[in-house]
Parts: C-alpha cells; structure tokens; sequence
C-alpha cells in the first residue's frame, strides 16, 4: 500500500490537532490517540482559584514587580525555605482580608471583577465532570441571587437591573449544566440532589424577580433611565424565570379554604413571611395555590403569558408593603439612585 | 478555553478585543482579570508540563503575568498576537528559571553532593522536572522526546495555539513545527504503546543520542 507523503501527513495531523476535518487513516490513528491522551493528561492541571486571585492581586494592587522565585544559595536550603515561608505567611495575611472582600463583594465594586473571575476558574476547575460543573454553576446562579437580595436591601438601584440579567443568565446557564449531567448518566442520588438545590433557586429567583417587578411601580423611583433598565431587564428575565401562573381555570373562591392544607410543598430556605405568598414555589408545573390573589385577581383575567408585563402584578399597596418587609424597593422614599451609589458596602474592600 | 464577554464582538479567539488590550494597559481589573481568566490556565499547564512541580508552576505563572501586564504598554501587535506574545514571555522565564537552578547547583556544592545521592547523577533541571512527573505514564513518555519536540507539543497542547502561532514563538517555519509535532506524537505514541506505523527500522527509537535528533529536525528547516 502506498504511504502517503510525509509532508501531507503533517498537513493531516496538524488539521486533526486544530480539529478540522480529516479521514482517520492508519497512519494518523496512533498519532490522533497519542494527542488525545496527552490533552486529557494537560486538562487535570488546573489552576487553583486562590492562586488566581493571588496573582490578579499582585498585577491590580500595583505591587506586582515580579517576585524572584527563592533561589538556594550557598548559605543553605533550610534558611532559604525560612525565609520563602516567612514572605508566604506574611502574603497570606495580607491578601486574606482582599480574598474574603472579594467573595462579599457586589456589582459594581472594586472587587466584583475578581470574584466573577474566581468562579469562572473554579467553573474551569470543575468541567471534566458534568455533574459537577452543574453544581459549580448551580452555586454561582445561588450567588447572583444573594447579590439581587442585597442590592434590593441596599436600594442600589442602578446595579438592580444588570443584577437581574445576570440572575437570568446564570439560571439557564445552571439549569443547562443540570440537564447536560442528566444526559452524561449522572446517579440517580446527585440528579435529585441538583434538581433541589436548582429548584430552591429557581423559586427564590422568580419570588425575588416578581417583587422587583411589583416594586418598581410602587417605589417612587423616578421614571427615567435606571427605572427603565430595571424594567426591561425583569421583563427579559420573566422568558428565563416566567412569574407564576394565576389559578388559571380552577374556580377561584373554593380554593382558598383548603389551600393551607393543599399547597405544594414550598422550597425550605424560603421564609414562609417572605413575599414567596405572591410568587409560589414551581410556577412551571404545579399550580400555585391562590391564597391571597383570588382577592385581588379579577375573575376574568386573560391567561397568563411569560410575557407578562410588571402591571400585570399585584400593585396594591400591600402587596408593595409585603414585599417590603426585607428593605425592598417600596421602601424607598426619599432616596435617589445617586444616594443609593454612596451606600457603603458591609465590607470595604481596598481600593485596586 | 475561557473568556468573558459572549455579548462582545470577539476578536481573538479566547474572547478578548481590542479595546480589553488598551484597557489592560491602564490596569483597569475588568479587563486584566479578562486577559488573565483567557491565558492564565493555559500557561499553568504548559509550566506544569515543563516543571513537574505545582507550586513552581504557579509561581512562574504568575511571574510571566506580572511581567506581560507590565510590558503590555510596549506590546503591539494585535490582540489575536497576544497569546504568542505571552508564550514567548513564559519560554524566556522557563529558561531563565532553569538557568538560575542549574546556575545554583554549580554555585552550591553541598546542595549538589546531596542531590547527588539522592538521585543518580541527574544533572539536567528539564529532566529532574519530568522525573517528578513520574507519576503521570504519559508525561513520563514525554521524556523519550527531544527538547524541541517536546516545547512544541506543549505549546500546541497545553497553550491550544496553531502551528502558525507556535512557529512564530519559537522563531521556526510553520514546516518546521508541523514536522516537530508529527515525530513527537509518533515517538510518544510508540513509547506509550501504541501502534505507529512512522516507525521505521532505520531509525530506531529512542535514540540514544539525543543531538543526532535535533540534527534531524534541523534539516525540516
């Protein structure tokens, strides 16, 4: 049989290895396996995220001449490791505070940028397994959560609506993850432990997204730019995170005498005083029990769309007052966004 | 490989633009922590591969960061260069590295009798470092390989570049590299058992000198 030319053997190899398409002959099969294996040898080193953050440090805190690595020198190894253990203490002490700053850290602080870069390495860190890399992405959706809940708290409003987009984008992203684990085999036992912990998410989300929605028009925040980013950005996270559907053709009044005793079980970490009573628990596929919205729904309401808009929503001032039972929007009186900037973070991480 | 920035008009191909370069030049976080998340495990496992020890491999790689952020002002080429611009630093600080060990052991003789009986007259720092790789089979292949067979892998594998790309860090025709990179994966694959047909009897593997290799590769050039 006729070989090929070595020069169109490389060409071969060399579309194989940037992943073109090319027939597998067998010439190029123990090459095409020798890569592969020395590719999935390269992908388990992986770079720990507190060492990233240690050398985003050096670079953004202005200090960043590079450090010599500690060289042995005739006065002896074990002064040498003294020393290099004595600058690592002290690095460690002084990065620690900017390490757990980071981790708190909210839009549009100093430190946000490195505690998005931290997930995403420990996303990197984590992707030769599906099930965990659902996990990890579960727990950063978790994350974006807690940063809206805070923002609301703190009444920032013009990071409000970035912070719901990104509450959106991390969901699907998380969801996905889910349901690409499920695909690659994952056991049964971490299936039902992702689907909880994206569930628990997922119903706090659409709770948190529902009372930004039903706030704005309660809030006095003036109309204007901010207002309409929040606006949009909620009507944008309503296709990924749909606000509950209304009892849509049960009778409305029988319901709610037995709806205490009827109505699903609601996610554990949610506070049965949170405004969940508005936004109930798995609007997807269990209708939620109308405690309170009978009342205020009228009887002809049109079905319900994703697309529906935050005037939709419960608008009552007490459904505002509910909501505002944790700082939300309604809350805020007098405060303009620009006051909102000043609000100073629970922590205070150092300038970059 | 990593990247932010899925809204962003793409420029290179880990995500980054142009307007990432000129921000990072005034080290404003987003856009460092951008180039960092891109380039920064790439480079950690192309030191990995080269050292064999972790925190080595961390420090260089947070030196050569260090060093391209602060040279990045004087870099400028386009952001697609980048990449290779990077790997060209971490070449210069892999041997600078190795110069200043192999420098110390001449420097230190105590240290050099002790290693002397702790190892069997290994001199070499690139083979000390693949020595402590004893425990990965395909790394430990890797070492059949010449020097030059061996950056070159790492610098396709590990730094994911093209062998354009790899040919300009390493200052040879792209013939040359794509040459380099087919005898490596057959001796690798040979030396890992697989079936490789490159194989002939007139060249029997692994050469026991490994000069009349480089001279070999000298003449794709």
């Amino acid at each position: 049989m006729q070989r090929p030319r070595p020069n169109k053997l490389h060409d071969e190899l060399d579309a194989l290895l940037d992943g073109r398409p090319v027939e597998l002959t067998d010439e190029l099969a123990p090459l095409a396996e020798a890569a592969d294996s020395l590719r999935a040898e390269l992908a388990t080193y992986q770079l720990a995220p507190g060492v990233a953050e240690r050398h985003l440090e050096r670079v953004l805190e202005g200090s960043g001449r590079v450090v010599q690595l500690p060289v042995r020198r005739p006065a002896g190894g074990w002064e040498v490791r003294r020393r290099v253990a004595a600058v690592a203490l002290a690095a460690a002490l002084v990065l620690a505070p900017a390490t757990i700053a980071s981790a708190a850290a909210l839009p549009g602080q100093a430190m946000y940028p490195f505690k998005l870069a931290i997930e995403q390495l420990r996303i990197a860190s984590v992707q030769w397994s599906s099930t965990r890399e659902a996990g990890e992405r579960t727990r950063v959706a978790d994350a974006r959560l807690s940063e809206l809940k805070r923002l609301v708290d703190l009444q920032m409003f013009n990071q409000i609506g970035p912070a719901v987009t990104a509450l959106a984008e991390a969901y699907r992203a998380a969801k996905d993850a889910v349901d690409d684990a499920k695909q690659d085999g994952a056991a049964g036992a971490e299936v039902a432990e992702l689907n909880g912990k994206l569930a628990s998410v997922q119903n706090q989300a659409i709770s948190t997204v529902v009372m930004v929605s039903s706030s704005i028009q309660a809030a006095k925040l003036p109309s204007g730019s901010t207002r309409n980013a929040i606006e949009a950005a909620v009507h944008d996270a309503q296709t990924v995170l749909p606000p509950p559907a209304p009892p849509a053709d049960a009778t409305p009044t029988p319901t709610t005498a037995n709806s205490p005793a009827t109505s699903p079980p609601t996610d554990p970490s949610t506070s049965p005083t949170s405004p969940q009573n508005t936004a109930p628990a798995s609007p997807a596929s269990t209708a939620p029990p109308p405690t309170s919205a009978p009342t205020t729904e009228p009887p002809t309401t049109v079905p319900p769309t994703t697309e529906s808009p935050p005037t939709s929503e419960p608008t009552t001032p007490g459904s505002a007052g509910q909501v505002g039972d944790s700082g939300g929007l309604a809350g805020a009186d007098e405060r303009t966004s620009a006051e909102a900037k000043d609000v100073p973070p629970t922590t205070s991480p150092p300038a970059p | 490989m990593l990247g932010f920035g899925g809204e962003r008009e793409a420029v290179s191909k880990v995500g980054l633009s142009a307007a990432d370069l000129v921000a990072a030049r005034l080290r404003e976080p987003a856009a460092v922590t951008r180039i960092y998340t891109a380039y920064a495990p790439a480079l950690f496992r192309f030191f990995m591969a080269s050292v064999g020890d972790r925190h080595l491999a961390e420090d260089l790689t947070g030196n050569t960061f260090v060093s391209a952020i602060e040279g990045l002002p004087r870099f400028r080429g386009p952001v697609e260069a980048l990449g290779g611009w990077l790997f060209q630093i971490a070449r210069h600080d892999l041997y600078d590295h190795r110069r200043k060990q192999s420098r110390t052991r001449i420097e230190s003789l105590d240290e050099n009798l002790a290693e002397a009986t702790r190892s069997d007259a290994t001199v070499d720092p690139e083979e000390l470092a693949i020595d402590r790789l004893e425990g990965s089979r395909v790394l430990g292949a890797m070492r059949e390989l010449s020097p030059d067979q061996r950056e070159v892998l790492l610098l396709r594998m590990a730094g994911g570049m093209t062998a354009p790309e790899v040919a300009s860090v390493l200052g040879k025709t792209t013939g040359a590299v794509k040459a380099l990179q087919h005898r490596g994966l057959a001796s690798l694959a040979r030396v890992l058992g697989l079936r490789s047909p490159d194989e002939t009897p007139q060249r029997p593997y692994p050469s026991p000198d490994p000069d009349r290799l480089t001279s070999q590769e000298d003449e794709e050039r």
